[in-house]
């Protein structure tokens, strides 16, 4: 009698049916599974994608000189906007440039309100604030107030 | 045939000798022996680093810096631990900081597919697994996308994928060598597998809506 697998034990042997080392029968079962169950057979799928780079004993050479011209023009193809290596320096060129408005814009912001102080003595000699903005005639009394 | 005597003699040395008695002798002082050791792991390294970075050379550069490092640390290997699992936990330390330093962030997956990208994907969606399976040995394409859409995880998300599916380490294992607690490589391998998950549906949808 078949042994039929339930999808945990489906999705622990893709490792083993990847690299090929499943018997015959097990990997009949494992195939049946997939073919009754659309989640692990989706599974399959996504792991597909990933594992030549994460489960393959060997990669395939690389393509020879004489096939790069047809991936170069594929590559010329497409729209200038989404090719990565144009892309990136400009998002970083742009982000130094706002970085230093911002730097420019916090040093003029502190220096317009901040008045330069000499020294703590002339900070504490220094006329109140209500003299240095009406002069020194200016001189209310709590009569004045009062009254 | 004389050299073949003499070849098939080096041959029978390096079976017969363990990893432990070549590094007593390095470290009694016969260095040259070190090339052995070298010899016996260099496919195994070159293999690890290859999963980190596809870039042949790097993988290469990375390798001959691993033996470099396990040469100069070679004192402070303690026997308790088989000398591969040493040399990995170098090795992938090593990947894991390179990966660190190179991106700081990890790349977007740019949804720009070449034609025979878009061939295997479209296979992956319709074959069917033993076609799958046999396709992919011959494909370039398919690793190369395979190694895209490993390069959108975090280099702790890529570190664990690696070492759980490919070196097939179990949690704690994995935990020892990262420095990390168990709990953060539980998290790590749940984040990376969604991660991946949710790209490659990415993927397919792109390929789908250019398909229209």
């Amino acid at each position: 009698m078949e042994k039929k697998l339930n999808c945990f034990e489906a999705r622990q042997e893709f490792r083993a049916f990847w690299r090929r080392e499943l018997t015959p029968e097990q990997r009949t079962t494992l195939v049946a599974h997939m073919a009754e169950c659309l989640k692990c057979d989706r599974a399959f799928r996504d792991f597909a994608l990933s594992a030549p780079a994460l489960h393959s004993a060997e990669e395939p050479p690389r393509r020879s000189p004489a096939d790069r011209p047809a991936m170069r023009d594929a590559h010329s193809q497409r729209p200038p906007a989404v090719v990565r290596s144009r892309f990136a320096p400009r998002r970083g060129l742009a982000m130094s440039a706002a970085a230093m408005v911002l730097v420019a814009a916090s040093l003029a912001a502190y220096f317009s309100v901040t008045a330069p102080i000499d020294s703590l003595n002339d900070e504490l000699s220094a006329e109140p604030a209500a003299t240095q903005l009406f002069g020194s005639d200016l001189n209310i009394s709590s009569e004045d107030l009062a009254g | 045939m004389l050299g073949l005597a003499a070849s098939r003699k080096t041959a029978w040395r390096l079976a017969v000798r363990t990893d432990e008695e070549l590094i007593a002798e390095i470290l009694n002082g016969e260095t040259a022996t070190f090339s052995e050791l070298a010899t016996r792991h260099r496919p195994r390294v070159e293999r690890l680093c290859q999963r980190f970075f596809s870039d042949a050379e790097t993988a290469r550069d990375l390798a001959q810096e691993a033996f470099i490092r396990a040469y100069t640390a070679l004192a402070t290997y303690r026997r308790e631990m088989p000398f591969g699992a040493w040399l990995r936990a170098i090795v992938t330390n090593l990947c894991y900081d390179e990966l660190r330093r190179r991106r700081r962030r990890p790349e977007e997956l740019v949804a720009d597919f070449t034609a025979p990208e878009v061939q295997w994907m479209n296979l992956v969606n319709e074959a069917t697994p033993e076609e799958i399976v046999a396709a992919a040995e011959e494909r370039r394409e398919a690793h190369d996308l395979a190694n895209r859409l490993l390069d959108t995880l975090r280099a702790e998300d890529r570190t664990v994928l690696i070492l759980k599916d490919s070196e097939e380490l179990n949690v704690s294992e994995i935990a020892e060598i990262m420095g990390w607690s168990e709990a953060k490589v539980k998290i790590r391998a749940f984040r990376a597998r969604q991660a991946l998950r949710k790209q490659s549906e990415a993927m397919k949808s792109a390929v789908r809506r250019g398909r229209r």
